[in-house]
């Protein structure tokens, strides 16, 4: 079978809420299945341009990094990324990462930091944070709804082209007001949601690793024994659901 | 001492009667009213005591432990507060409860574990009295505690402007804490540290402190312990680690309960055995050891002095259950669960069973994410080498389904998995396997299951 390849871009900057976790959920029920994967971490400076990924992973950061970050990523990263997401690759963007991934984040001061503006949304800076357990429905984790935790002071708002990859059953969401969660864009899956993510959410895992899989001719993918992902899921979901 | 507080401490010790009356353990109570009354009531109440605070994410509690044991163990007397009151309250209850009526408290020193956001409150009415802080280290805590570590450093800077005069003893192989020196302008600091590292630990840690706090570029390492400390040094604006006058050169063994060191005091070496299990408390028994400095023993005392040293609530606490009874650990973030993790892949047989349990109430940390952060991956590789039939992994507390997600990706066998979470069932299950067992567990875990285990076993007492 063929190698399913895998960037962690900035994994060690965007590593704040044990987001790594979602790499090692999609590469386990990867190889689980067969496949052979491979994790390549790509951090600050010079890449090579040629390596190709089926999945880039971006998680969320503290802010005093993530300052760091937006200088690297437009002397190197942002022409290349926006290019994998307009040429369909697979990407997995939390907090931090989602954000990046916009026109723009506005700060409490009111200052405009430009960001990557690969997906039409933007983000703007609001008091208090939004923190806890978050529930919400996407037909992409089959019938039941994800649970996550979120811990996020902007409020994102999605533009024209863009729709969200969830609606809110509990928590805040994209901003508190619209309903919304996250946001989707060619193959691309944002997210406000960490705990990480993917590992009690496997329906949805599945679903991303199939947008990625569609290249290497994989439609479908074999039954795992989740039930002990499930239970944690439907643990949450009586909890906080 | 003015009327208004004599009042208050009054009022305050007749708070504490009265709940003891009423079978509740006195912890904070008598503290709010009293502060209520005089809020700078602990100018008072501290005025003839020397004060030791002790602050800083990880090993607070067994940093304060050992160092009451040092100044107990040499004839001077202290007074302590419990883990659990680490906040203003809980400071100033501890203070009424060792009181006299008129307000009298007779010990040589008070040994007080901060909350790192509370420090600036505790401190706030101590500017006139004989005070040292002592920073273990600056970690990533519970994340939805104060967000960032760059938060909980300027809590405790906040912390230490009230207090311009006091000694500060900082761990000089965090590049975060020792940042203190640059922005307080305290001039009495001594470090403590450890020289060449740790063998064990991979560098491929989580590090919280990856960039410089001055320039933000990568810092590089001469050596390294765990986590982000080390001998770190910014090869941009020369930001570096400063020497430590009281220092671990080299550990010669890491054993289950102890440490067997060269240890030096301002650079006079000597052989010592740190009675603290695992390497995280090396550090623990080093910030014990500059306080004996500090309180002006000589070396030879300190040295004998870390030999006696004891564990506090939770820290690999011995509990008689069944035949041959369990250790019970407590777990709060990343970094010390690595550092139990590290401990386990070490010490843990396939004739021990593990018990894991998390709950997600705000003292545990309410986002149970930090679990992935943890890196179970070494402790899963060791235990399939010497795993056993009989070997159980139990998981309880209200997220315990989450930790067997982490521990089933970190390549556990699930077939050993055993999920319970009534605490009494889960007790008897455990006397019957007549096997040793390792819990895990995160804070309000542990004190829920202490509970039921005191009904079928005796329990060290601990001031909650
Ligand atoms: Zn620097």
């Amino acid at each position: 079978m063929d190698c399913i390849k895998i960037c962690h871009l900035y994994h060690d900057i965007l590593n704040l809420y044990g987001d790594t976790g979602n790499v090692v959920t999609m590469k386990k029920r990867l190889e689980w299945r067969g496949f052979e994967v491979s994790v390549t971490d790509l951090s600050f400076g010079e890449f090579d341009r040629n390596d190709k990924f089926d999945i880039i992973f971006i998680g969320g950061g503290q802010d005093f990094e993530q300052g760091i970050l937006t200088e690297d990523l437009f002397k190197y990263k942002a022409g290349w990324l926006t290019e994998q997401i307009e040429n369909d690759t697979t990407v997995l963007a939390i907090c931090g990462g989602y954000q990046m991934l916009g026109n723009y984040y506005i700060t409490d001061k009111g200052e405009d930091i430009k960001f990557l503006g690969a997906l039409d949304l933007y983000t703007k800076a609001s008091s208090p944070r939004m923190i806890g357990n978050i529930v919400y429905s996407t037909e992409l984790n089959g019938k039941m709804n994800v649970a996550a935790f979120e811990n996020h002071s902007g409020k994102t708002y999605l533009g024209k082209g863009i729709s969200p990859l969830g609606r809110v059953v509990k928590g805040f969401g994209n901003n508190g007001e619209d309903g919304t969660e996250g946001a989707r864009y060619k193959n691309v899956f944002a997210t406000y949601g960490h705990g990480p993510l993917l590992p009690k959410n496997p329906v949805l895992c599945d679903s991303i690793l199939l947008s990625a899989l569609k290249k290497h001719g994989v439609l479908e993918l074999s039954e795992l024994d989740d039930r002990i992902e499930t239970g944690a899921l439907k643990n949450a979901l009586t909890l906080y659901g | 001492m003015g009327i208004r507080s004599s009042f208050a401490v009054m009022v305050g010790k007749a708070t504490a009667k009265l709940l003891h009356i009423m079978g509740k353990g006195a912890t904070s109570l008598p503290g709010v009213v009293t502060l209520k009354l005089c809020p700078n009531v602990l100018a008072t109440l501290a005025r003839d005591i020397k004060v030791i605070c002790v602050t800083g994410t990880n090993g607070k509690t067994t940093t304060c432990h050992a160092i009451a044991d040092i100044i107990s163990a040499n004839g001077y007397t202290c007074l302590t507060n419990s883990a659990g009151a680490n906040m203003i309250n809980g400071v100033v209850s501890c203070f009424m409860n060792a009181s006299s009526l008129t307000g009298k408290v007779k010990r040589d020193y008070a040994v007080l574990e901060c909350d790192e956001a509370s420090l600036r409150h505790i401190t706030k009415s101590m500017g006139s009295l004989d005070v040292t802080v002592v920073v273990t280290n600056v970690f990533r805590d519970q994340l939805d505690r104060y967000g960032e570590v760059l938060t909980t450093l300027d809590l405790i800077k906040q912390g230490l402007a009230h207090i311009p005069n006091a000694r500060l003893v900082l761990n000089a192989d965090c590049s975060l804490t020792s940042s203190l020196v640059e922005s307080t302008k305290h001039g009495d600091v001594l470090f403590f540290g450890v020289n060449g590292g740790f063998e064990s630990t991979s560098s491929s840690d989580i590090s919280d402190a990856v960039y410089c706090i001055r320039c933000k570029t990568k810092y590089k390492y001469h050596s390294h312990t765990f986590g982000h400390l080390g001998d770190f040094y910014c090869e941009s604006c020369g930001y570096h680690r400063q020497k430590p006058s009281v220092a671990v050169d080299e550990v010669t063994s890491f054993n289950a309960d102890s440490a067997d060191v060269l240890m030096s005091i301002d650079d006079k070496q000597y052989e010592a055995k740190i009675t603290l299990p695992g390497a995280y408390n090396i550090y623990n028994g080093l910030a014990a050891a500059a306080i004996g400095r500090v309180i002006g023993l000589d070396d030879k005392k300190i040295i004998a002095s870390m030999s006696s040293l004891t564990t506090p609530f939770g820290r690999m606490e011995h509990v008689a259950l069944g035949e041959k009874g369990v250790e019970m650990i407590l777990v709060k973030n990343p970094a010390g669960f690595n550092e139990v993790i590290s401990f386990l892949t070490k010490h843990c047989t396939g004739e021990d069973d593990i018990l894991f349990g998390l709950n997600d109430n705000s003292a545990d940390g309410t986002d149970v994410s930090w679990i992935w952060d943890v890196e179970f991956e070494k402790l899963g590789e060791r235990l399939r080498e010497v795993t056993t039939d009989s070997q159980t992994f139990f998981f309880t507390g209200k997220r315990g389904e989450d930790l067997q997600v982490r521990l089933k990706y970190a390549g556990f066998d699930t077939g050993k998995f055993k999920l319970e979470k009534d605490y009494r069932a889960l007790i008897q299950r455990l006397m019957g396997t007549g096997r040793h067992t390792y819990m895990v567990l995160s804070y309000t875990v542990m004190l829920g299951l202490r509970d039921k285990l005191a009904e079928v076993a005796p329990l060290k007492k601990y001031a909650r």
